[in-house]
């Protein structure tokens, strides 16, 4: 990934994937050892209204509250083109690369329309890259039942596989037949929290995993972010509780979960994909204490005011009607 | 784990890891022993976590006793005990809207 200016247009590398794949992860190690060099800007997109990811990025543009695909299109449109005309300006800050990280719910294609769609980025920005990290554990799964994971996959030029550490050779290996038969052109790597990773030959004869076709319109209803607030007295060993049964339930349609929860041994970061809980981080104290206690929860089967409700009556009053 | 940009993991189960001193570690067990059999009470199950071994007990009304090495461990052997997953967003946790 050279950075190597052909024109005067700045270079733009969309970093995609489903909810959780290790977009952040992956991006946090490469900015840390210069992949993009000095003069890269980094856009955070988010689809809840609480970012989280920022937290670990640094210094970034962040764009919360609404999936740059389609809601947060327009501020996407609107961010972009603030940085092209600070560019043109006389001692303007000149990035020659930007990185925009999608929220997990974007359609990295839909993104690339848009910008090629609009007059003015088309003549500033050129599409360097469109990478989409996948989940090794869990992307099978998503690719079986969601038909946005198809969509990213098919839109990228380039494929990482993240967690390939967590994930058995076996079945590492159907994910890239099937991966091979989704988008045939992408070039495929794997990492390990960012760090590369060397993938084996494929074994020779692996079939690729039968893909049931699914309907445009999904049946299940959307995926949609909610922010749960967790009161301040309430303490991290009832929270782990109600979570981890909300987790063992409900997993499968609570596709991420993250948030900053302050407890005694400091601000730990809450990351799930569906039923796997990364085990938690400890961040830097920071004066800013706006985003703590604060969880989003990305998924679809439930009402968002029942998350709130359910944390309350599940842990406050345990017997309301029991059988 | 990568050194250059670090990934400080706490190890242990990640339910446990909001205490950082022993102390603190055995009062939230103790105290998590309390809202657990509240929770599991209803549903004909007890838990207890005496602080001395790892894990924690279960035990049912007519006596069968398992010893589960963590909460998600928990949740899916009452699932097993009781036939169906103790579920937060069941609508006796909710307001009966």
């Amino acid at each position: 990934m050279a950075i190597d200016v052909i024109d005067g247009r700045i270079r733009l590398t969309i970093l995609g994937g489903y909810l959780g794949s290790g977009k952040t992860t992956w991006l946090r190690h490469h900015l840390h050892v210069g992949t993009f060099g000095k003069d890269a800007h980094v856009i955070v997109n988010e689809a809840a209204e609480t970012p989280v990811d920022d937290a670990l990025l640094g210094s970034v543009t962040l764009l919360a509250g609404g999936c740059c695909c389609c809601a947060g299109k327009a501020a996407l449109i609107a961010v972009l083109r603030r940085i092209c005309d600070d560019r043109s300006r006389t001692g303007g800050t000149r990035f020659d690369r930007i990185v925009l990280e999608t929220s997990g719910l974007a359609d990295p294609g839909a993104i690339v329309a848009a910008i090629q769609g609009d007059p003015v980025l088309v003549n500033h920005i050129v599409l360097d890259e469109t990478l989409v990290a996948v989940d090794a554990l869990h992307g099978l799964a998503q690719l079986a039942t969601e038909p946005l994971g198809r969509r990213q996959v098919g839109a990228a030029d380039r494929l990482v596989l993240t967690k390939v550490d967590a994930c058995a050779p076996a079945d590492l290996d159907i994910l890239r037949a099937t991966l091979a038969v989704l988008n045939p052109g992408a070039e495929v790597s794997a990492a390990v929290l960012g760090d590369a990773a060397d993938l084996p030959p494929l074994t020779k004869g692996t079939a690729p995993a039968r893909l049931p076709t699914l309907p445009e319109d999904d049946s299940r209803g959307p995926i949609f972010p909610t922010e749960v607030h967790v009161a301040d007295d309430l303490d991290w060993s009832s929270f782990a509780l109600w979570l981890s049964a909300l987790l063992h339930a409900r997993g499968d349609n609570l596709v991420r979960v993250k948030g900053v929860i302050r407890t005694p041994a400091g601000r730990l970061l809450l990351q799930t994909v569906r039923k796997v809980v990364q085990s938690p981080e400890i961040l830097p104290e920071q004066s800013d204490h706006r985003l703590d206690n604060k969880v989003v929860f990305i998924g679809r089967g439930y009402r968002p005011d029942h998350l709130e409700q359910s944390l309350h009556r599940f842990l406050g009053r345990p017997q309301p009607g029991a059988s | 784990m990568c050194n250059a940009c670090g990934n400080p993991a706490v190890p242990g189960h990640w339910t446990d890891a909001g205490a950082a001193t022993p102390g603190d570690r055995l009062r939230a067990r103790f105290h998590r022993a309390g809202v657990l059999n509240a929770i599991l009470r209803p549903y004909g199950l007890s838990a207890h976590d005496g602080g001395t071994v790892p894990g924690i007990q279960l035990s049912t009304l007519s006596g069968a006793q398992v010893i589960v090495p963590t909460l998600a461990d928990v949740w899916s052997e009452a699932e097993r005990l009781i036939g169906q997953p103790i579920d937060p967003l069941d609508p006796r946790y909710l307001d009966g809207d």
